[in-house]
């Protein structure tokens, strides 16, 4: 156990430790993260193996690179804590008796005799510490008073609030890699999907896309309603860098598409005949037509936003964007099924339609509407609460540590014949001019004072 | 006067804050100096100005792009800078740093920089954004001044071992607490700006405080070295050289969170 403490406690370790785990990190940053095998291979090929092998491809999850972290917590724990014993005893139990030679070794030092009673001295000298802020402990010993004076001393423990900080960071890491649960609920408007892990559901009432002047995107709003046991409880516009909250769910505006399931879509019927005739057609899919003064009945079956024919000579698309909007229609007569076949709508002569009968009429796939559909990110993750306490005690330590310095002065008072002695030197943990100017301020106001 | 002319005014006192300072460096008048810093600060001041333009020009933060973060970049140095040498009077420092600074506020000029203000896409529009740029490139600013000392120490302790040194030129002992001061800046800066800030700021709109993007990932690096810096000198009392060093080494991490990362890794950082 002993030999296990005084491994973990060395600051060598923690240094050695420290520049292992950023030479991991930087390997990290080089190799691409969490990729397809078939990315690595066309990358790095032969490599490519030995990499997976070592999870380097997913370095930053991979269980050395968390042994690592793991080795570091056990490393920062031991150093605190053997480092912070001590330190408490001094706060807490400091030894205030000691001898004038050691205080006369200080740097920050003064001797000097003052023709006062024993009493009178550690009063004025007392008054004037204390009005410099500090703190005040004392023995007594026959002719002799001993005084321990410190201020800031809570600076002595920001590198332990610090290293605190970190742990309890690296804890939440811990717990959010166990606990969090993220999904991306894909939703129309007025649809309502359950939220995973959850007891509601969640509710897209709108989505929009705002638009600067010039065109590029300024926003996407979502306005989403919480709903449980049938009963609306919230409704907040989220955008991006705006989430909402609820009940430990945060949803996040992550991402967004075009609605092909259901488009609404507009056909112009024309005569090869009568170039006059023309009737206009809003058609739902699926939905019958029937096309006035005519014997004919019509519907759109499919809709394509991007036509393509592939390999498999099986119609598709070929992203959700309408680069290629193609519509299938079939027409009837009295129950009987006359044509069927495609249109488009860049190509408006370019008709694939097969014919049992002839007919006159011609269809033109013209416009096409469609709703957007939002991609939200719902995230449940308790460890991000820890991650901000932690990063408090990080700053907070910080600034201790940093800007807080301790200062100590020690003094030793003692009388002969009616004259006392004034024995005193001070320490100061960072900043010692300024101490320097502050110990002189008092020790000057000492010996001036009648 | 729009921006783009203040900022041009401002890149030529920053050139004569530079040319005196250099004067300064070989002729040894303090004087020079004095002008020098007088003109480093009558730059800033209009430096200011045309970063205030900038925003009601542009609507946002004015470090949403490359040229507009060069910019402010050059404006934190100069500021850190100007705290630095009031504080310590390390005039010596001045013409090492000035050229940083111009070298910033040439590559902002570049013609390669964009320098049209555009809208803000989404994912920039918080106050995050103010609070995480502005508080960690505060923090680098420092980053800069304990690397040009840093390496000034270097150069000053090989010349005492040597026994060139001259009188008036400063001591080692002195540019090696004057580095540690700027990291003693720098870091909690950093620390607060880059990380916590930047946690805070992804958790809102990434949804995750910490992706292991590679720009995250290298201002840790970054941490971890300054880190380093920190344990050695204090825990182990390294100091000089080895001190200078990591100092060193931890300023090229920052720079390379900053520059780098955007041009040759690819990331959730890609706007800037």
């Amino acid at each position: 156990m002993k030999s296990f403490i005084r491994f973990f406690s060395s600051v060598k370790l923690a240094i050695t430790l420290l520049i292992i785990i950023t030479a991991a990190s930087i390997i990290g940053t080089l190799i691409p993260q969490q990729r397809g095998l078939e990315e690595y291979l066309a990358r790095y090929g032969q490599w490519a193996n030995l990499f997976h092998r070592l999870q380097l491809t997913r370095l930053y999850q991979s269980s050395w690179f968390i042994t690592l972290l793991l080795l570091f917590s056990i490393n920062i724990i031991t150093c605190t804590l053997t480092r912070i014993s001590p330190k408490l005893r001094r706060l807490f139990r400091p030894t205030i008796a000691s001898e004038a030679k050691k205080i006369l070794a200080y740097r920050i030092k003064d001797k000097y005799k003052k023709p006062w009673k024993l009493e009178r001295s550690e009063e004025e000298i007392k008054k004037a510490l204390s009005s410099s802020h500090y703190r005040l402990k004392e023995e007594n010993k026959e002719n002799k008073t001993f005084l321990l004076a410190r201020k800031r001393t809570l600076g002595w423990f920001g590198s332990d609030i610090v290293h605190f900080g970190l742990l309890v960071i690296l804890a939440a890491g811990v717990v959010s890699g166990f606990g969090a649960f993220r999904s991306y609920l894909t939703l129309s408007e007025g649809q309502i999907l359950p939220v995973p892990q959850s007891n509601f559901q969640i509710r897209l009432d709108k989505f929009e896309t705002e638009y600067y002047p010039n065109g590029s995107v300024k926003d996407w709003k979502s306005t989403l309603t919480v709903i449980k046991e049938e009963k609306s409880l919230l409704t907040k516009t989220i955008e991006v860098n705006h989430p909402l909250s609820y009940e430990g769910h945060v949803f996040y505006q992550s991402n967004y598409g075009l609605d092909w399931r259901n488009p609404a879509v507009e056909i112009w019927v024309k005569k090869r005949s009568d170039s006059s005739f023309l009737r206009k057609v809003e058609a739902k899919i699926g939905e019958k037509i029937s096309i006035q003064d005519e014997n004919i009945q019509f519907s759109v079956t499919h809709f394509i936003p991007d036509f393509v024919i592939n390999e498999n000579n099986q119609i598709t698309t070929r992203s959700l964007q309408p680069n290629n909007p193609a519509a299938r229609i079939e027409g009837w007569q009295e129950d009987k099924q006359i044509f069927s076949g495609w249109i488009f709508a860049q190509f408006p002569d370019f008709e694939r339609i097969h014919s049992t009968k002839e007919t006159d009429l011609r269809f033109e796939l013209k416009d096409f509407k469609t709703s957007q559909f939002s991609v939200l990110q719902a995230a449940k993750d308790p460890g991000v609460t820890w991650i901000w306490v932690g990063s408090a005690f990080l700053m907070v330590g910080l600034t201790l540590a940093f800007y807080w310095p301790s200062r100590e002065i020690k003094m030793i008072l003692e009388e002969t014949k009616g004259t006392t002695e004034i024995v005193a030197g001070g320490l100061a943990s960072k900043n010692r001019e300024a101490f320097q100017a502050e110990f002189e301020k008092i020790m000057s106001h000492i010996r001036r004072s009648k | 006067m729009n921006e783009s002319t203040l900022f041009l005014i401002t890149f030529i006192f920053y050139i004569l804050a530079a040319f005196f300072y250099f004067s300064f460096l070989f002729s040894k008048k303090e004087n020079k100096a004095k002008k020098g810093f007088k003109l480093a600060f009558i730059g800033i001041a209009i430096h200011t100005i045309a970063l205030i333009l900038r925003t009601f020009e542009s609507g946002h933060a004015p470090f949403t792009n490359m040229y507009e973060s060069l910019s402010f970049l050059a404006w934190s140095s100069i500021l850190a800078y100007i705290i630095i040498e009031w504080k310590y009077k390390i005039r010596k420092a001045g013409p090492y740093f000035m050229l940083i600074v111009i070298t910033l506020m040439a590559l902002a000029s570049s013609p390669l920089m964009p320098k049209n203000a555009t809208p803000l896409i989404p994912a920039l529009q918080s106050y995050w954004l103010w609070l995480h740029v502005s508080v960690t490139l505060m923090g680098e600013a420092f980053f800069a001044i304990a690397f040009i000392t840093s390496i000034m120490y270097l150069v000053a302790s090989s010349k005492e071992k040597k026994g060139k040194a001259k009188k008036s030129s400063l001591s080692s002992a002195i540019l090696d607490s004057i580095s540690y001061r700027c990291v003693a800046v720098g870091f909690p800066l950093f620390t607060l700006g880059g990380l916590v800030f930047g946690m805070v700021w992804a958790f809102y709109a990434w949804g995750r405080p910490w992706s292991w993007d590679p720009k995250e990932t290298w201002s840790l690096i970054t941490w971890f070295v300054f880190a380093l810096y920190l344990h050695t000198r204090i825990v182990m009392g390294w100091k000089g050289w080895r001190s200078a060093f990591i100092a060193t080494l931890g300023f090229l991490a920052a720079l390379f969170t900053y520059f780098g990362v955007n041009y040759l890794l690819a990331g959730l950082h890609s706007y800037a």
